[in-house]
């Protein structure tokens, strides 16, 4: 259970990401946050992968408060977590097999079971075949897929997606989203940052709409047309 | 995936399992970093280091020669005491046995006046001269070696003690050329010490340099590796390995070349030694010293390393 509780943030600049957001979701829940840029979606994503802390109010995750975790206390925290970012952030010097592998190294597992696992999470993106290329010989899309494999390949409880079909054509996105969805449909918490509104209805799950900070609607699934 | 919602723990493994899986994938990244992405870059770094740390170990070469070179020279501290030319063999030995008796003194050797003049005659010039005499002038001698690391002060106090005996005529020590050779080699040691720290901090900073500019070039990886939940430690360990790369590299460059200097040194010092018609070789550095070489190294590379990923790459929030 993610909950935020008036949650605020105001930048060192003076910038107010957030006024007094209030929202829950539900372990398993896939959730859109939506927005015109600089409404304070990729804010908040950031302060549940501890990127940032809130300069007021709550937030939890299963009723831990993520403003007061300690600095050592950051990675086992970030590591029940899975994050897509609208620029791959792919490490070019190495395969893409070897950027799928990075959160299992981190988590210790060996060798064969680390082949193992990504090798079954690039299958489930369709990219089993280019596990050995350098993820630069990948399309675009392409490469959004390999990124959302490194997200999912440890199985994390919550996957956070900043604006993920940001760069991608409509048909490409509905894939992606999709792909999301079958997570969500496996029990992983899933929260998307999206400002595309054709792709939100297409999709038809919950959506938080946020406008200059102020959380404005709260649109369930049903209600989503 | 499976339907699973824990995220991957490696709860069936210890702890010191998942440590030493780490510390591989640490070691081997490194060795990819340097070695398979930018080998020139790597080598030309550790020469630099190499030749700065064959430096000190030069200077190391030639004082332990020099020190070797001012005891085959006679400087190797025998005190020469001259008794009185009426001076029986009987009173030489009795004195003899009594300066052995001393606890600054490690052997006393007796050279009778037939021996002296032996000697005397083997050196060119002196033969003719020596065979008009009627008599053999030369006295009594004992050569006076005092015991081993007794410093030039004392050795000049014993050499005024003997010169008091009543046997004793005339006491030969030379002093003036043991102290300067002591003050010089000291002078030596001192400048040695002073450049091996110079050199061990600037190798410090040249790997920390180093090490810092690769940070910077991978602040993407570094900031998928934090957000992927790995601890400040793992974050820093494939560039503290980096440092102890450049260390050892330098380190074995430093060996090479001094294995190399002494090559190419050992037939003239050989020669030199000839001329004066000894049989000295050139001495080189002792295995253990060669052997710790590229160890220390190593461990100043690491230590370098890590005071700047301790700075850089100390938090959890990416940069």
């Amino acid at each position: 259970m993610i909950r935020f509780d008036q949650v605020s943030k105001r930048y060192a600049d003076g910038r107010q990401a957030l006024s007094e957001v209030s929202f829950e979701v539900a372990p398993g829940e896939m959730v859109f946050i939506t927005g015109h840029s600089g409404a304070g979606k990729s804010t908040l994503l950031k302060l549940i992968a501890l990127v940032e802390r809130p300069s007021r109010g709550v937030l939890t995750l299963d009723g831990k408060n993520l403003g007061k975790v300690p600095p050592r206390g950051i990675p086992a925290l970030r590591r029940r977590l899975g994050m897509v970012f609208q620029d791959h952030r792919l490490l070019l010097d190495r395969s893409v097999a070897a950027n799928v592998e990075l959160p299992l190294v981190i988590a210790g597992l060996t060798l064969a079971e680390r082949q193992r696992r990504v090798r079954a999470a690039l299958e489930l993106v369709g990219l089993l075949q280019y596990e050995k290329q350098p993820p630069q010989r990948l399309s675009t899309g392409e490469q959004q897929r390999v990124g959302i494999a490194r997200a999912i390949v440890a199985r994390p409880e919550v996957l956070i997606a900043d604006e993920p079909t940001g760069n991608l054509d409509p048909q490409l996105s509905t894939e992606i989203m999709q792909i999301f969805a079958s997570f969500q449909q496996a029990g992983t918490t899933v929260l998307v940052a999206s400002h595309d509104l054709t792709l939100l209805k297409r999709m038809k799950k919950r959506t938080v709409v946020l406008d200059h900070g102020h959380l404005v609607d709260d649109v369930p699934a049903e209600q989503v047309a | 995936m499976s339907g699973s919602r824990r995220h991957t723990a490696p709860n069936r493994r210890s702890r010191f399992a998942v440590w030493l899986e780490h510390h591989g994938w640490s070691l081997k990244a490194s060795v990819l970093r340097l070695f398979g992405q930018r080998p020139l870059g790597t080598i030309m770094t550790m020469a630099v280091l190499g030749f700065a740390l064959a430096l000190p170990l030069s200077l190391w070469l030639l004082l332990g020669n020099a020190r070797m070179l001012s005891q085959a020279l006679g400087e190797g501290q025998s005190v020469g005491v001259f008794l009185h030319p009426q001076a029986t063999q009987s009173a030489a030995e009795t004195l003899a046995a009594e300066l052995r008796q001393r606890p600054e003194i490690a052997a006393v050797n007796l050279k009778s006046p037939a021996q002296g003049l032996t000697e005397l005659s083997a050196v060119q010039g002196f033969g003719d001269a020596l065979a008009a005499l009627d008599q053999n002038p030369l006295p009594w001698v004992l050569l006076v070696e005092p015991r081993s690391g007794l410093d030039a002060a004392r050795i000049a106090a014993l050499a005024t003690s003997l010169r008091v005996l009543p046997a004793v005529d005339l006491v030969q020590d030379d002093g003036a050329f043991r102290q300067r050779m002591h003050a010089l080699l000291a002078l030596g040691t001192r400048a040695l010490l002073l450049l091996a720290g110079l050199l061990g901090l600037a190798m410090l900073l040249v790997v920390g340099n180093t090490v810092r500019m690769d940070i910077r070039g991978r602040a993407d990886e570094i900031a998928v590796l934090q957000l992927a939940g790995a601890s400040p430690r793992f974050v820093r360990r494939p560039y503290l390995y980096a440092g102890a790369w450049y260390g050892l590299g330098a380190g074995l460059i430093a060996v090479a070349l001094m294995a190399v200097l002494e090559w190419l040194l050992a037939a003239p010092a050989a020669q030199l030694a000839a001329s004066y018609g000894g049989d000295m070789a050139l001495r080189g550095l002792a295995t253990g010293l060669l052997l710790t070489v590229p160890v220390a190294a190593a461990v100043l590379g690491w230590i370098g390393a890590r005071l700047v990923g301790t700075r850089r790459l100390g938090g959890a929030v990416p940069r």
